[in-house]
């Protein structure tokens, strides 16, 4: 069973605590909620907002069970990789690129979403600034070369080999993907998020 | 021995061979898979032969049996001819009047329609004289019925370039009940611009609407169209209204907004088209989405699946969409003949679908 309403969640935590279960215990058991959240929102079970306010639940819990784990002498979760995302140059279309930035956020990633349209640089300037993998989205035939166009030049600045680059969008193939030498395709948000987190 | 090969596609549109045990492996898991995702029944083992038959087909393209031919109408108006190799398109310049008359007298299209290059309902408000203006000129020439085409895409209220906070931001902001909040109040603005642009092509002689990708947006859009359906039916009783999708399922985007008392959000084509009965569309436009990853076989059999339901439920015809990564078709900037007319030979004879 897994909920997606941040009271339940929270009074699931408490019942949880109540029985003295260790909070790392209530924090992987959370994390495979989520898991499971994902995987309703694959089948279309379950919604983007559904997806966030299981998100939002775990967030506020785990403001509750970091400081008890830290007493107990564990280790606070480790921040995830910081991810730059975005749809690229001269293509609007947003939606499926911010579905994949939501649901890598809810896997924990450090997400930089610029957006749509974004110039090509400011790809290259997240990711000489810290982000080590960088997502990028196109819609149309014309503008998925603009991958390439950025993975180039992730090789003229010298930092190809530090950043794993994942591209997406309705027209893109993983025989593209390999094609311009990118590290993940991703059928879906999904799919992608799963890749990622493989890693 | 080796079991004999069959040429086939890949999702993307690669060249590939299988053998007929493959290809029927790859159409029941296809089939399967949509069955799994809409709740629907899976379709015969005597389908699954007959689509194995059309995809094994030595023939490079194929076709239906006399009886069996079915309406044909294309969307995008001109831009199949004007737009160049990049968009899609053969590359050719020409004017609205002399492509709406090729497709009458030359493709063989059965319906068509007038569509502005910038083709969603926002941009076409500013313009719509001028659309008036080229309908009444057109009509005076075509004889097929002549509509007016355009896509809701909701996403254009949304910020920056309308007037809505974007969803996509505020919830990952965790901003939810803001997020819900905007996605209703842009489909209301949504449902006004489509009420407001149908009622003057259509007065304008236009002699229908065909909305092309609704839902693309997500949810909401859905709903806004479908209220704009509901206003425009109102107003103009004779209107032929064409409610194309642009997705196998309704995205999810706020969740819970409803349709006369039905959350619209993950419904499948065989729930999506009660709606459109219920708004006051005349025909469906039922979508499936292509796996670029999977196989022609795969894809197929999947299409097929959610289409078949989708024309047992309907009360209106059905008129499949089939094109680049829809309706079992490879993800291909020019899809490959072989794969286009197996896929609508598929849905017209297997599916029952009643045009294309």
């Amino acid at each position: 069973m897994v909920a997606y309403k941040v009271p339940g969640i929270l009074a699931a935590v408490d019942a949880a605590r109540a029985a003295k279960m260790p909070a790392n215990a209530i924090i992987d058991a959370m994390g495979d909620g989520m898991t499971e959240v994902g995987v309703l929102f694959e089948r279309g079970r379950l919604f983007l907002p559904h997806v966030l306010s299981a998100a939002a639940g775990m967030t506020k819990a785990m403001e509750v069970l970091e400081p008890e784990m830290k007493a107990a002498g564990g280790e606070a979760q480790a921040k995830k990789a910081s991810v730059v995302m975005g749809t690229v140059e001269g293509d609007v279309h947003d939606i499926g690129k911010s579905i994949c930035s939501t649901m890598l956020q809810c896997a924990g990633f450090d997400v930089h979403d610029l957006g749509r349209d974004v110039p090509k640089q400011a790809f290259i300037d997240e990711c000489k600034n810290g982000c080590t993998m960088c997502g990028m989205s196109a819609l149309m035939t014309t503008t998925m070369t603009v991958q390439k166009d950025v993975i180039e030049m992730l090789k003229a600045e010298g930092i190809r080999d530090k950043v794993v680059v994942m591209v997406g969008g309705a027209p893109v193939t993983q025989a593209y993907a390999d094609k311009i030498g990118a590290d993940i395709y991703g059928e879906s948000a999904s799919e992608t998020t799963s890749k990622v987190k493989d890693l | 021995m080796t079991a004999k090969e069959f040429y086939t596609r890949m999702g993307d549109g690669k060249r590939v061979t299988m053998t007929r045990e493959k290809i029927m492996d790859d159409l029941q898991a296809g089939a399967a898979d949509a069955a799994d995702m809409g709740a629907i029944p899976q379709i015969s083992d005597d389908d699954l032969e007959r689509l194995a038959d059309i995809i094994c087909d030595p023939n490079r393209a194929v076709s239906v049996e006399p009886g069996n031919e079915v309406v044909l109408t294309y969307d995008i108006g001109q831009l199949d001819f004007t737009g160049d190799n990049g968009n899609s398109g053969a590359g050719v310049d020409m004017g609205r009047l002399e492509a709406a008359l090729l497709h009458e007298r030359a493709l063989g299209s059965d319906t068509f329609e007038l569509a502005h290059s910038d083709y969603s309902i926002k941009p076409v408000k500013p313009v719509i004289a001028m659309e008036m203006q080229t309908m009444e000129e057109i009509q005076q020439e075509i004889i097929i019925p002549y509509f007016y085409g355009a896509m809701p895409n909701m996403g254009l209220y949304y910020a920056p370039d309308g007037p809505y906070g974007n969803p996509a931001d505020l919830m990952r902001e965790f901003k939810i009940d803001e997020s819900m909040e905007q996605s209703e109040k842009a489909a209301s603005h949504l449902a006004r611009d489509i009420e407001y642009v149908g009622n003057k092509i259509y007065a304008a002689s236009a002699d229908g609407f065909d909305f092309d990708t609704i839902a693309s947006a997500g949810d909401a859009d859905f709903v806004g169209s479908l209220n704009g359906i509901e206003a425009l039916r109102k107003a103009n009783p004779q209107m032929y209204i064409n409610s194309g999708m642009s997705g196998e399922s309704v995205m999810g985007i706020h969740g819970a907004i409803e349709y006369k008392g039905n959350v619209v959000a993950g419904m499948f084509p065989h729930q999506q088209v009660k709606m459109c009965e219920m708004a006051g569309a005349n025909v469906f436009g039922a979508v499936c989405n292509t796996n670029t990853s999977k196989s022609l076989a795969w894809n197929m059999g999947r299409a097929v699946t959610f289409v078949k339901e989708c024309v047992k439920q309907a009360s209106i015809p059905v008129h499949c969409d089939l094109g680049m990564g829809v309706g079992g078709i490879p993800m291909f900037e020019t899809p490959p003949v072989d794969a286009v007319t197996r896929c609508s030979k598929a849905m017209v004879e297997i599916a029952h679908v009643d045009g294309v």
